[in-house]
């Protein structure tokens, strides 16, 4: 170092440097293709479910849910799954986290009750994780204020003048 | 392993690659507050590829990262008079446009009777490929964690090789760098590129890891946090930015019991360390003396192993 | 043609306050080197204050002005002493990140405390706006840019007119050469941010007292708009901070007006990128350094 580098050895440097950032490049697609296998077993259309959320205020920052879950295709209510409902809010993902509760089937079939406390007021993502005889995820965006909770439009902007 | 735990693991394994990104570029001695751009942009392009072409989920990530580095490549390369302060800044005001773009995109292609795509600030949801491939989420885990141990890899191989010695150089006084012959506009860009292609993997595993992104997950906060974690965690080694994210989530995770004072906890704690520890805890002064510390160790373990006659070196 | 004269006319005035703002700022990187992310936030705490004296106490405008004021003063010697004080001198993004990290802190405190989305606040003025020929400018916007020339104008009387000024120059110009010839460095930083604080929370004031309401997420705005507008005008140059913030206000009101509110924000960060990019000194400031001093 310090003395100029002739330009052979320059070159041999610069090819050792890229040949450094492609055998780094390669352990990742070659990570990728080896799990790629994976993913093409079961390419079958799954059931897929929807929601339909109403929550209500109990006690401070803490709403009692009620949520429908149905067959996204035929509408038939989906009973005997477990559900489990976690919470994100979307402006700090892994943050602010709700820890997911187990819902609890009602009398309706397809009709889960659950309670959620969350930590502060604003918009959450609320989590639906179906599992059992049918695996699916609904997000449903909804906005917690302390005396209702309503639709969340996400607001472009945050001020306006 | 209780599906709470896989989620959280998952969500750590995801963030350390935009912490590892922002490292990546702190080591070129560059401050970047926009690496959650390439997040979001891998996102989106993995997520558009699986839900919207059909693509299998390899394929998808490919690309994600690929559109996430030629778009760090492009940037990279406008921002290379910027220095320091100006630098961080104009990161911070191109992450702030691509969010902005985000939410005015809008693409979406009817499935099954269903709109699917990206709208705008309603965001991008039913990237739904690890349910209707029957991925569970303890195999996405190990996707992701075995995604992440080839990137550490590479990173750690990086910085043991002659480019890795030259990042830090430039990272340390860039006219000496000139002066000894090393094209630093060039190495420069090459680094961003890479930190963009490391954000993007993680969004493109984002992304199908939550089935759901919108704009408002790729804002500043995200930005900030993916440096800092790099800071707490130490800037000496490419597991600095993974201890800062463990740190990070599993410190914000654990204590429930202060739900509602986590982040002035955690926020006084960061405070105080950056006081004491200024370059983070696996800062260069620790690694090296591990290094130090192993090399002893292996050397004396070496000597009392040695036959007494005739086969030392 | 009118329109674009109206929404100028509103810029200036939206953007006096952008101005004030952006002097605060560049204040303290001015005599620091750092970028303070918690300066918005520091704000924020002053607005809460003066909410919490509007909400309970039912006070006037101008106590509610003194009292975020005095909140975010305390709450930017609290950020100085945490984040910028104990740090060595190359620990520049240290420092970035620990305002950060107490940032977050100010965010939660206030949440806490005051856990609704949004709080009002008492209004300048409750006249109707006054008309001159085809426009309409707003009574409580002219307060604010009357307030806020005259805070410029006071801050300029400060640094260019008084002692602890000169001593702010001087270590705007060299720190060390200033500790050389006997100006106690760490006061006066410790000053700056108090007085850049209280310029920073009737800034503040004035934008909440025009919206008539407070919310957690003004500090992360004001902390953007004070930094686009410092950077546009130039880092580090007071005249700068004023002007930038003026033509951040004019363009913002325009891109509103005529393409709405994504596009205005998005306007105002390309403008941004475009400055940096082209002529990162900004419009009034000193050629930026070649590399930051070397890190620690």
């Amino acid at each position: 170092m310090g003395t100029a580098v002739k330009p052979e050895t320059e070159g041999k440097q610069r090819l050792s440097d890229w040949r450094m950032a492609v055998k780094s490049a390669s352990y990742v697609i070659a990570t990728l293709a080896m799990l790629a296998p994976c993913g093409l077993e079961n390419a079958h259309a799954q059931i897929r479910a929807k929601a339909d959320v109403s929550c209500q205020p109990a006690e401070k920052l803490q709403y009692d849910c009620i949520i429908k879950l149905a067959n996204a295709r035929t509408s038939e209510p989906l009973s005997g799954l477990t559900l489990t409902v976690g919470a994100d809010m979307p402006s700090m993902p892994a943050a602010h986290n709700m820890r997911p509760v187990k819902a609890t089937e009602e009398q309706d079939k397809g009709t889960y009750r659950a309670r959620i406390a969350l930590e502060m007021y604003g918009d959450w993502a609320l989590r639906l994780e179906l599992s059992g005889t049918v695996r699916d995820r609904v997000v449903k965006l909804l906005r917690f204020e302390s005396d209702r909770v309503g639709e969340a439009t996400p607001a472009p902007g945050r001020h306006r003048h | 392993m209780d599906d709470y735990l896989i989620g959280v693991l998952s969500n750590i394994g995801v963030i350390s690659f935009v912490a590892l990104s922002a490292y990546l570029l702190l080591l070129t001695g560059e401050i970047s507050f926009g690496q959650q751009a390439f997040f979001a942009i891998g996102a989106y392009a993995a997520g558009i590829a699986t839900a919207l072409w059909g693509w299998s989920l390899a394929a998808a990530l490919v690309w994600g990262a690929a559109v996430s580095g030629a778009a760090a490549l492009l940037v990279g390369v406008p921002t290379l008079r910027l220095h320091g302060l100006y630098f961080a800044i104009a990161t911070l005001a191109f992450a702030e446009m691509v969010r902005i773009l985000f939410e005015l995109f809008r693409y979406q292609i009817s499935i099954d009777g269903e709109l699917i795509g990206p709208n705008g600030t309603d965001g991008f949801r039913n990237i739904r490929y690890i349910f209707d491939h029957n991925i569970d989420a303890f195999q996405f885990l190990l996707l992701i964690y075995s995604l992440l141990a080839a990137a550490m890899l590479g990173l750690l191989l990086l910085e043991r090789s002659r480019l890795g010695v030259i990042f830090r150089m430039i990272g340390q006084d860039e006219t000496l760098a000139e002066l000894q012959g090393i094209p630093v506009a060039r190495r420069k860009v090459l680094a961003a590129g890479i930190a963009g292609t490391l954000a993007g993997i993680g969004g493109g595993l984002y992304a199908h890891l939550t089935t759901y992104v919108e704009p408002r997950i790729f804002d500043i906060m995200l930005g900030v946090h993916s440096l800092a974690y790099g800071l707490i965690g130490g800037l000496g080694t490419a597991f600095g930015p993974l201890l800062g994210v463990l740190i990070d989530i599993g410190l914000l995770e654990s204590i429930r019991a202060l739900a509602g004072y986590r982040m002035i906890i955690f926020g006084g704690l960061v405070a105080l360390l950056l006081i004491v520890r200024p370059r983070g805890l696996l800062d260069e002064m620790v690694v090296h003396k591990i290094g130090r510390g192993w090399r002893r160790v292996s050397l004396w373990a070496r000597r009392s192993s040695l036959k007494p006659r005739g086969n030392s070196a | 043609m009118i329109d674009l004269v109206q929404n100028t006319l509103d810029g200036v005035m939206i953007g006096s306050s952008y101005g004030l703002l952006a002097l605060g700022f560049t204040l303290i990187f001015g005599v620091m080197r750092r970028l303070d992310l918690a300066y918005g936030p520091s704000i924020m705490i002053g607005g809460y204050f003066g909410t919490v004296l509007y909400l309970y106490y039912g006070a006037g405008p101008l106590a509610v002005a003194s009292a975020v004021v005095l909140g975010a003063v305390i709450a930017g010697i609290y950020v100085e002493r945490l984040c910028f004080a104990p740090m060595k001198a190359g620990a520049a993004i240290a420092s970035m990140v620990s305002s950060f990290a107490i940032w977050m802190q100010l965010e939660q405190a206030a949440i806490l405390v005051l856990p609704r989305h949004t709080y009002p606040f008492p209004p300048l003025a409750t006249v109707a706006p006054l008309e001159f020929g085809p426009f309409l400018v707003r009574v409580d916007h002219l307060i604010m840019l009357v307030c806020a020339l005259a805070l410029a104008a006071a801050v300029h009387l400060a640094l260019y007119h008084t002692r602890f000024g000169l001593a702010l120059r001087a270590i705007i110009g060299s720190p060390v050469a200033a500790h050389l010839v006997g100006i106690n460095v760490r006061t006066a930083v410790l000053l700056t941010f108090a007085g850049a604080s209280a310029v920073g929370g009737a800034a503040g004031f004035l934008v909440l007292a025009v919206d008539q309401q407070v919310t957690p997420m003004f500090g992360m705005w004001a902390t953007l708009k004070g930094l686009i507008a410092m950077m546009i005008g130039g880092l580090g140059s007071v005249p700068g901070a004023v002007v930038g913030g003026l033509l951040l206000g004019i363009v913002e009101v325009n891109s509103q007006w005529y393409f709405g509110p994504q596009i205005r924000d998005l306007v105002a960060y390309v403008v941004l990128f475009a400055f940096l990019v082209v002529r990162p000194r900004g419009l009034l400031g000193r050629a930026p350094e070649p590399a930051m001093p070397p890190k620690a």
